[in-house]
């Protein structure tokens, strides 16, 4: 299942490695936009199989920011 | 001359009499109508786990109180359909939801799709001109093909069947219209859906302006159902529906739930709900939910179920415009709307979904009674291209429109953030009846991070006289200089926004109108 962005920003902090099991609504990363800190929640439990981005890149509504494994 | 076995007189059937031959012929009728499309069709629902139209209305509406019309209409454009076609396909009538009255038609899918035709649309416009003559909601339990082909075809069948009915499709909001989507919704279903006030679909129906294999057929590839119009498209792209149900049960006990917060028609205040116990418990917490550092984010809805009456909350649209909480609650017993930003969503900035779902939530607040709440965390509204590209500024105006135009109490809170145009969308300055600011509450044209930048622009200003200059700004956020002013009514700590809403609730009644607004945006479209 891939994780998209909510909102046009930046990634600030990536809570999560690749391998790392993770419950529903736990935090995966936390964006930036709006001079706000945006967390980015897991829909649903399973494991990180890869991230597509990391702190300091822009990112779009919408783009892919991970893929986790449930 | 042969004879058969001696016969009593007393064995042989007297002749039925013409009145006993008429009315063996309406149980006849009445038993035909009551069959819908028959055994195998309804066993083939009931296999599938869906009601068919009679269990709908038997489920939705108070035991006992559902009075038919028309159940032995059938078929009148072709006399070959009249055996086929039971109660004509949609079964209508008038019932009552929780003791009130309402008016129902349910589609018939097992009789040819429960498509429309002369009779079943003559049903729907008399059900629908009683429920607004004398006051009460109109519940459509959609499932229809479409119109009825071959009826409808050529121009004599056009001519006989469609425009007839100048006055079909207008709404004046006279009173509660809502819809449940619960399978195949094309033309007629989906029409009336779209102009209701409350939508509710089921997983697995489908709504859109035709079928997923006229849509195949006209454009040369296969067209999938769900991305033509399910609940996933419906509930998150369009809006076009306000609730998502996984049976046809949770959707009808979804229908009973909206009704209970609007009043019968406009002409009367919302009924009053009894408080549930411990309902002033939460607001105590309030203080606690907005995080101590600015730039974190939260999820307004653990505000609003704190402030509301316990359990009261109903969003509507929770998956649509997400920078934004629209819903039904109750406060002291009394219905009120709930318009809040979410700072979840996009740090509370406002996008065009948001734009849209809040407005068109304002026009039905407002034709029908129900003073609105706005509870205000928002940065401004969403910059860029996309949002521009979808109108933007005129979205933003619509909203201010419906805003202005409302004659139903407003309240606004300001609960941390409010910049720009959106404070004055979020009911702020005279857009709102009453409002009353958090001390966390900070107002300003632009967030001072941004303005500093803008008012330095190309001027030589070192690093430390830009702090400043922040500094000074972030200070002039603060709510005290509104307060001084009177641009704000009060400034009250976070835990007493329960009972300030609860008092300014009382003071601001209508009470020269008995409840009853002005009404000014009766018959704004239902979708823009």
């Amino acid at each position: 299942m891939e994780v998209s962005s909510p909102v046009t920003g930046t990634i600030w902090k990536i809570e999560v490695g690749p391998g790392d099991r993770v419950q529903e609504g736990d935090v995966i990363m936390i964006l930036e936009s709006m001079k706000m800190e945006i967390p980015v929640e897991a829909e649903a439990a399973g494991v990180i199989r890869s991230l597509a981005v990391e702190p300091g890149v822009a990112v779009d509504e919408g783009q892919a920011l991970c893929v986790i494994e449930s | 001359m042969a004879s058969g076995p001696m016969i009593a007189a007393k064995d042989v059937a007297p002749a039925e009499t013409p009145k006993q031959s008429k009315m063996a012929e309406l149980e006849r009728r009445v038993e035909r109508a009551l069959a819908m499309g028959g055994e195998a069709k309804l066993a083939r629902r009931k296999a599938a786990g869906l009601l068919n139209a009679r269990e709908r209305i038997d489920h939705l509406v108070d035991p006992g109180s559902y009075i038919e019309t028309g159940l032995l209409g059938v078929s009148s454009v072709l006399a070959e359909d009249r055996d086929s076609t039971p109660a004509d396909g949609k079964v209508a009538g008038f019932a009552r939801v929780d003791g009130r009255p309402v008016g129902v038609v349910a589609n018939d899918f097992t009789v040819k799709g429960a498509s429309s035709s002369l009779t079943n649309m003559k049903k729907i416009g008399h059900v629908k001109r009683v429920a607004t003559e004398r006051g009460f909601p109109l519940i459509f339990l959609g499932e229809s093909s479409g119109a009825r082909m071959p009826d409808n075809m050529g121009s004599r069948g056009m001519g006989t069947l469609l425009g007839n009915d100048p006055h079909q499709y207008v709404r004046h909001r006279e009173s509660p219209w809502v819809s449940a989507i619960l399978g195949q919704c094309y033309g007629s279903s989906a029409w009336y859906s779209c102009l209701s006030d409350f939508i509710v679909m089921r997983k697995g129906a489908t709504m859109a302006v035709a079928s997923a294999a006229l849509a195949s057929l006209a454009i040369g590839q296969q067209v999938d159902p769900e991305q033509l119009g399910g609940w996933k498209l419906h509930s998150e792209v369009t809006g076009l529906v306000d609730r998502v149900a996984g049976t046809d049960e949770e959707a009808l006990d979804q229908i009973r739930l909206f009704l209970s917060y609007m009043p019968s028609h406009n002409q009367e205040a919302p009924p009053v709900a009894a408080v549930p116990p411990g309902s002033d418990a939460a607001a105590a917490h309030l203080a606690d939910i907005v995080p101590e550092n600015r730039r974190r984010v939260y999820d307004v809805r653990k505000i609003i179920n704190a402030i509301v009456d316990k359990a009261s909350f109903f969003e509507l649209k929770p998956r649509f415009g997400a920078t934004a909480v629209i819903g039904l609650a109750r406060l002291n017993g009394a219905s009120v709307g709930i318009v809040a930003n979410n700072p979840m969503g996009k740090a509370g900035a406002m996008d065009v979904a948001a734009c849209e779902k809040i407005t068109r939530f304002l026009v039905m607040c407002d034709s029908f009674n129900i003073p609105i709440v706005l509870l205000v965390d928002t940065p401004g509204f969403v910059i860029g291209i996309e949002g521009e590209r979808m109108k933007a500024p005129g979205k933003i105006m619509n909203f201010m429109t419906a805003l202005q135009m409302c004659s139903v109490p407003k309240f606004s809170i300001i609960m941390r953030k409010s910049y720009g145009q959106a404070y004055l969308n979020m009911g702020g300055g005279r857009n709102s009846d009453e409002v009353a600011a958090w001390p966390t509450a900070e107002v300003s044209f632009m967030d001072p991070a941004y303005a500093v930048q803008v008012v330095t622009w190309g001027r030589d200003v070192d690093d430390e006289a830009r702090a400043a200059l922040r500094a000074q700004m972030e200070r002039d956020s603060d709510v005290w200089g509104m307060a001084e002013i009177y641009a704000v009514q009060a400034v009250i700590p976070p835990g007493e926004t329960r009972d300030y809403l609860v008092r300014m609730l009382d003071v601001h009644t209508m009470r020269r109108s008995r409840g009853v607004g002005k009404h000014l945006m009766a018959s704004w479209p239902t979708t823009f």
